[in-house]
């Protein structure tokens, strides 16, 4: 394996995340994930662009590759973006937040499903979370 | 970036093959010449692959550029009798290079529209039938991305069924969508309880048991909504709900 296997996708519009949903599903089966990860990696693929689309206007970028930690292979995903950004970070990250009527559960859940998650945002500046699940 | 992979170099050797080709037929060394014809289909080709694989545009830019460099010390060695010659032969490949990189990227960009367009196309062919499948039960099968239109077909789709069909029960079969985030959850939440108000009841079949572990982690309550793992279970189990049940012939 390789740490140089990089893909990035623009994320705009709902069809985009289907795509990108679609293309971790196969990067991480073709890594050798298990079942239950490739699933769990798909999934927070799929909240944290949702989040590109819906909590932003204009999109953002969204990247994944192979990346060793602490001794291990896993996935990282970046998702980033140059929109509103998060008011009250803290609030955001608890389940049942959510400011468009949604199940507000795509960030602490996100954060449940990786083994690292990072996420920083800057109103007025932008959102970025960058975050790892071992193999 | 480190050595290059296998492919790579194998189209490094494919691209070689057409260059020269190319540059033995071309009446000058401009990449419209028809003598490149096979060189310009051969870099639309590789950039159309990447740009479906989701390469950044600027690791393609980058990987027709690093010819440039490949044959510097090539032509050195040939022509090491003559500098004049060998620097006018490394500008004149330089300039093709150059000229496919533009290419490239055009061919990159246009493949990367043609995904998008084809995916479209085939999301919005997929229809959502409902179909009835016992007295007063009716069944949907969901297929692919369940957008928020989508989530609207659905919605009506269903909705007009149990209505036309008087149904009690209805089938909501997930065995097809490749991943059950917290949208598509709370949609079909909704589905349930629009359903209810119809009279009718909701079993959701097809969740995986990695489905069901990550929808717990992700703290969503399905607990309300009636669920069986497969289609099977979810038919006995709406014919239990109109006192049904299916018996051997004796
Ligand atoms: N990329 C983002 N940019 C701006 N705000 C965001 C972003 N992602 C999440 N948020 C904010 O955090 C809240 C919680 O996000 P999330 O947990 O995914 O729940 P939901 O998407 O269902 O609202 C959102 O309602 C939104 O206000
Ligand atoms: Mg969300």
């Amino acid at each position: 394996m390789t740490e140089e296997t990089k893909f990035a996708f623009s994320i705009h519009q709902e069809y985009d995340v289907y795509h990108a949903q679609q293309r971790a599903l196969d990067f991480a089966r073709d890594t050798g994930f298990r079942r239950a990860e490739i699933y769990r990696l798909a999934t927070v693929v799929t909240e944290l662009c949702n989040n590109l689309v819906f909590h932003t206007q204009r999109g953002g970028l969204f990247t994944m590759r192979l990346q060793h930690r602490s001794g291990r292979w896993g996935i990282e995903l970046t998702v980033e973006d140059d929109g509103p950004g998060i008011l009250d970070l803290d609030l955001a990250m608890s389940d049942g937040f959510s400011t468009v009527h949604g199940l507000g559960s795509g960030l602490p859940g996100s954060r449940r499903l990786m083994d690292e998650f990072h996420i920083e945002s800057k109103p007025g500046v932008g959102t970025k979370v960058i975050a790892w699940l071992r193999q | 970036m480190g050595s290059p992979s296998e492919t790579d170099h194998l189209h490094m050797v494919a691209f070689l093959d057409r260059l020269t080709l190319g540059l033995q037929h071309a009446a000058a060394p401009v990449i419209e010449d028809a003598a490149f014809a096979g060189l310009r289909g051969f870099m639309a080709e590789i950039a159309g692959a990447r740009a479906r694989d989701g390469f950044y545009p600027s690791a393609t830019a980058a990987f027709v550029m690093s010819f440039k460099t490949a044959f510097i010390p090539i032509l050195s060695a040939e022509y090491s009798g003559s500098p004049e010659r060998c620097q006018s032969e490394i500008k004149t490949l330089g300039d093709i290079v150059d000229q496919l990189a533009f290419l490239t990227f055009d061919a990159y960009a246009t493949a990367r529209e043609q995904v998008i367009t084809r995916q479209n196309q085939a999301m919005l062919v997929l229809s959502t039938p409902t179909l009835r499948i016992w007295n007063q039960v009716v069944m949907m099968p969901l297929v692919g991305i369940i957008d928020t239109r989508r989530a609207q077909d659905i919605m009506e789709q269903l909705l007009m069924a149990i209505s036309r069909d008087e149904a009690k029960v209805a089938i909501l079969d997930v065995t097809a969508v490749p991943i059950i985030d917290t949208r598509v959850a709370l949609h079909l939440t909704k589905v349930v309880a629009a359903a209810r108000l119809l009279g009718a009841e909701v079993i959701v079949t097809g969740f995986s048991p990695e489905a069901a572990q990550t929808l717990v982690k992700l703290d969503i309550d399905l607990s309300r909504i009636r669920t069986r793992g497969t289609l099977r279970a979810g038919l006995a189990e709406a014919l239990r709900f109109l006192g049904l049940r299916v018996g051997a012939i004796t």
